[in-house]
């Protein structure tokens, strides 16, 4: 492999979802003029696109129908009545659902901020469904108690990105579509610039920036059982973790009530909230008997673990008896043509079944990430529980750990916490840069370094597969660090990533050409999948308390004596598990303490 | 396969093997794959790569169809692998070819270079253009007026379309069913500022006219989509395009005013 010039940029974004996409069009619009982004796959394939159901913000622009209860029809909410719903209520339903672990303050901004957002993509271009007046139209979602999930049919995510992609590319971004991330360089806490692969050349570069930015998305391929694209391996996460910045919360993984069975593919949880029901094997309603208030819309922790609790007491459906079944029939045709078209043909095109007329076997599937890089709301990335800074280094979105989903996150503000921080993200780069930023020298020879790690891994003379061991680590994750958890599944896990870190070792990258080398980018990811993993086991180890989508059989109650606190881990040595420390959770006591968490 | 018959316990996947660094011309290399009802194609290549060859190429992402990234052509079809099962597309003897995207240069196996495709799709200036001033809160868009961008507004961008059109075929110059897809998404909207700049840009002669409305793009769309349709209402359009402008001008006016 030749040995290209460095490369020179103001801003490097990493990753083209939202978080990515929405930082670098608003850094350039407030003048920055080399803003540039990085994404392994080109920017529209970004994951964000996945997201169906909807982005929250409190516009009370829908109300139900008075007098028709819960599950009733709702309406578009007339002008000049009383607002339906409120800032406030949205600020106190995410920290109830993130089990209290949710930074208020971060909070907050993130709500506070949602309504001016959501009108931003509207004004740029965003294809929102809409009331019969004209207003962005909002329907119902798990854990929010008004309808304010704002949504394009059920493909509310696939809008939002391609709006703002397509306004990043108005602003002048420029994009290095099928460019590999594979290192971040970070001395004295003053980041420098990232090591990528030109996926197309296979030349491995050098990028010096004045700031660097990860919008790199989460970390669900770790489970056998997912919603996510083979592309979310975490990535920056494990890349941060090897630079020396520590980890926040890993061990909160949510856990999505209706991934399709056996294969995960999500089925939006739009479907219970248009009013879909969920059955067992014997056709009962049976979350009436874990959440009778909220039902099917109680948040995706307690739902996913209640479907389990069936499944596990021999209540669950199909040849293996752990399917559950979502139940859409009674929304009839013209309902769920207009509303939930894409998760029907994905219901058709994957277990062969309409929910038009029939029941669709589901069941949990790991969806998002609520650990991360940790930062502040104006995604500064810092280094520590006193928060120094790592100085140029900004993450926002899946990726990053502010926190404001706690222990657990509720619908729709995945696509709002991506949006509103990926934003600020992008006002406080702009200011970091045209207040004086500056390129950084670098010490030795980072991009020879990974030139280094890809060329001992394709000369390895060991016999071990990568995707054995891949595979291998999904099932153990799935198996011992899933939706229900205990000290001795959690060792078993812990000594399985042990042993595939030593298998690993011995993995040769089978492809030895340089052009489009996807085997390269298999082994990078792997690594990755391997690094992070261990982080989520330790935190999960641990935390001996039950605590949103955190639940531990062994212990089982939430523990705010010695556990209201954030797990921050560092990486040590080669093959040592992390150093654990903790960091108090920002809680507004007057306005919002600890409650106990029901629905 | 037809129904009647026992599915098989394995199937012969042919696929295009081609690196320009160091193959004269592309290839087909046979591989045996485990076979099951619920096998889909993009299955099938996880399998060849993990099991059998591990520099077999070829992208993917989300696996459901919304990322746009294994377009691929399957017996002669240009489809996304990840969501068609394997039995739909096998003959009487077990047996599937995949090929790369046809008329676009190969990067390497079933990677095509799409770049014709992008700069097709920044020349038509995707984004909206907002209008000058911007209420506090939403502009009013009717029910009926976002029905009416159903049609574009879906497209992934996977390029099924564009590497089955004729047209694309002889040349590159052609904007192309997708980018046209997506002036008309600009075009219809009622918040866009430049109808008619966008209708003139697309009036010349790499534009709506180069459509031979062969409708190829049409059976190619895994969303089922109508790109010949928004190009025929675009070519209406463009043909009235003083009007269509005056129109959407008395329109932006009552954008921030209820539609109901």
């Amino acid at each position: 492999m030749s040995k290209p010039e460095p490369l020179t940029h103001d801003v490097i974004v990493v990753g083209a979802g939202l978080a990515g996409s929405w930082a670098a069009m608003i850094a350039s619009q407030q003048g920055v003029k080399d803003v540039a982004v990085l994404s392994k796959i080109h920017p529209l394939r970004s994951h964000s696109g996945a997201a169906q159901g909807g982005i929250a913000a409190a516009l009370g622009n829908t109300r139900p129908v008075p007098s028709t209860g819960a599950e009733g029809p709702l309406e578009q909410v007339p002008d000049g009545s009383e607002p339906s719903d409120s800032l406030e209520s949205h600020i106190f339903d995410t920290i109830k659902g993130s089990d209290w672990l949710g930074d208020q303050d971060a909070i907050e901004i993130m709500i506070n901020d949602a309504p001016r957002v959501i009108y931003e993509y509207e004004h740029l271009g965003c294809v929102f469904s809409r009331t019969p007046d004209g207003r962005v139209n909002q329907r119902r979602f798990g854990g929010h108690s008004a309808p304010r999930a704002c949504f394009a049919a059920d493909w509310t995510g696939h809008v939002l990105l391609h709006t703002i992609h397509e306004q990043a590319l108005r602003h002048g971004v420029k994009f290095y579509s099928e460019w590999y991330c594979m290192d971040l360089i970070v001395e004295d806490n003053i980041c420098r610039g990232v090591v990528a692969l030109n996926i197309l050349t296979g030349e491995i570069h050098t990028i010096r920036a004045k700031a660097v930015m990860f919008g790199t998305g989460g970390y669900g391929r770790a489970y056998k059982i997912t919603s996510n694209a083979h592309a979310n391996t975490g990535d920056g996460v494990a890349i941060a973790y090897n630079a020396g910045v520590p980890l926040m919360d890993m061990e909160f993984v949510q856990f999505h009530p209706t991934g399709l069975y056996k294969h995960g593919i999500l089925m939006s949880e739009a479907c219970r909230g248009e009013g879909g029901y969920l059955v067992n094997s014997q056709g009962e309603r049976f979350m009436e008997r874990y959440a009778k208030a909220k039902m099917e819309l109680a948040p995706r922790d307690l739902v996913s673990r209640s479907e389990q609790q069936e499944i596990n007491e021999g209540r669950g459906g199909e040849a293996d008896r752990d399917a559950i079944y979502l139940d859409l029939r009674h929304l009839g045709r013209e309902k769920i043509l207009q509303r939930l078209p894409q998760v029907r043909e994905l219901a058709i095109d994957f277990v062969g079944t309409d929910p038009i007329d029939k029941l669709v076997p589901i069941q949990p599937t790991a969806h998002y990430s609520m650990g991360g890089i940790p930062c502040d709301a104006s995604g500064q990335v810092i280094a520590d529980a006193q928060g120094t800074p790592v100085v140029g280094f900004y993450a926002a979105g899946e990726c990053a750990c502010i926190s404001v989903h706690g222990a657990n996150r509720l619908g729709t503000n995945s696509l709002l916490d991506a949006s509103v921080f990926g934003r600020r993200a992008g006002f406080a780069i702009a200011e970091f840069v045209k207040g004086g930023a500056q390129l950084h020298p670098i010490a030795g020879d980072p991009a020879e370094r990974n030139r280094q790690r890809v060329r001992s891994r394709m000369e390895n003379p060991g016999k071990e597969s990568i995707d054995k061991i891949a595979d291998a680590l999904k099932t153990t994750m799935t198996i011992n660090c899933g939706v229900f958890r205990d000290g001795g599944k959690l060792q078993i896990a812990l000594q399985d990533i042990q042993r595939l870190e030593e298998r690993f070792a011995h993995a040769p990258i089978r492809d030895k050409s340089s052009r489009f080398n996807t085997d390269v980018l298999n082994a990078l990811e792997t690594e990755h999948l391997l690094s992070f993993s261990a982080v989520i086991v330790a935190g999960a180890i641990a935390r001996t308390e039950c605590r949103g989508a955190h639940w531990r059989t062994d212990h089982p109650a939430r523990d705010d004596q010695n556990w209201l606190k954030h797990t921050l881990a560092q990486r040590q040595g080669e093959g040592e598990p992390p150093k654990l420390d903790y960091k108090p959770v920002n809680i507004n006591y007057e306005k919002y303490p600890p409650q106990e968490r029901k629905y | 396969m037809p129904d009647s018959h026992p599915l098989p316990t394995t199937a012969t996947v042919r696929v295009q093997r081609f690196n320009p660094d160091n193959d004269k011309k592309p290839r087909i290399q046979e591989f045996k794959v485990p076979l099951t009802a619920d096998t889909t194609i993009l299955d099938a290549l996880h399998y060849i790569k993990a099991e059998l060859d591990g520099s077999l190429t070829f992208r993917r992402s989300c696996r459901h169809a919304i990322c746009g990234s294994c377009a691929m052509n399957v017996n002669g079809r240009n489809m996304l692998v990840c969501k068609t099962p394997l039995t739909r597309e096998l003959d009487q003897q077990a047996r599937v070819t995949i090929k790369p995207l046809p008329y676009l240069p190969i990067i390497k196996d079933l990677v095509v270079d799409r770049s014709s495709f992008w700069e097709q799709y920044q020349r038509v200036k995707p984004w909206l253009i907002p209008p000058d001033n911007v209420p506090e809160k939403e502009f009013r868009v009717s029910p009926e007026e976002v029905e009416a961008l159903h049609n574009a507004e879906t497209c992934i961008m996977c390029g099924a379309c564009y590497s089955a059109c004729q047209v694309i075929a002889m040349t590159k110059e052609y904007i192309g069913p997708h980018a046209l897809l997506k002036a008309f998404l600009r075009v219809l909207d009622p918040r866009d500022a430049a109808p008619g700049e966008r209708l003139a840009d697309l009036d010349g002669g790499d534009g709506v006219y180069r459509c031979h409305t062969i409708f190829n793009c049409i059976d190619a769309c895994p969303k089922n989509l109508n790109p010949t349709q928004a190009i025929e209402t675009l070519r209406k359009l463009a043909q009235k395009r003083q009007a269509y402008e005056v129109e959407r001008a008395e329109r932006q006016k009552t954008l921030t005013q209820p539609v109901k």
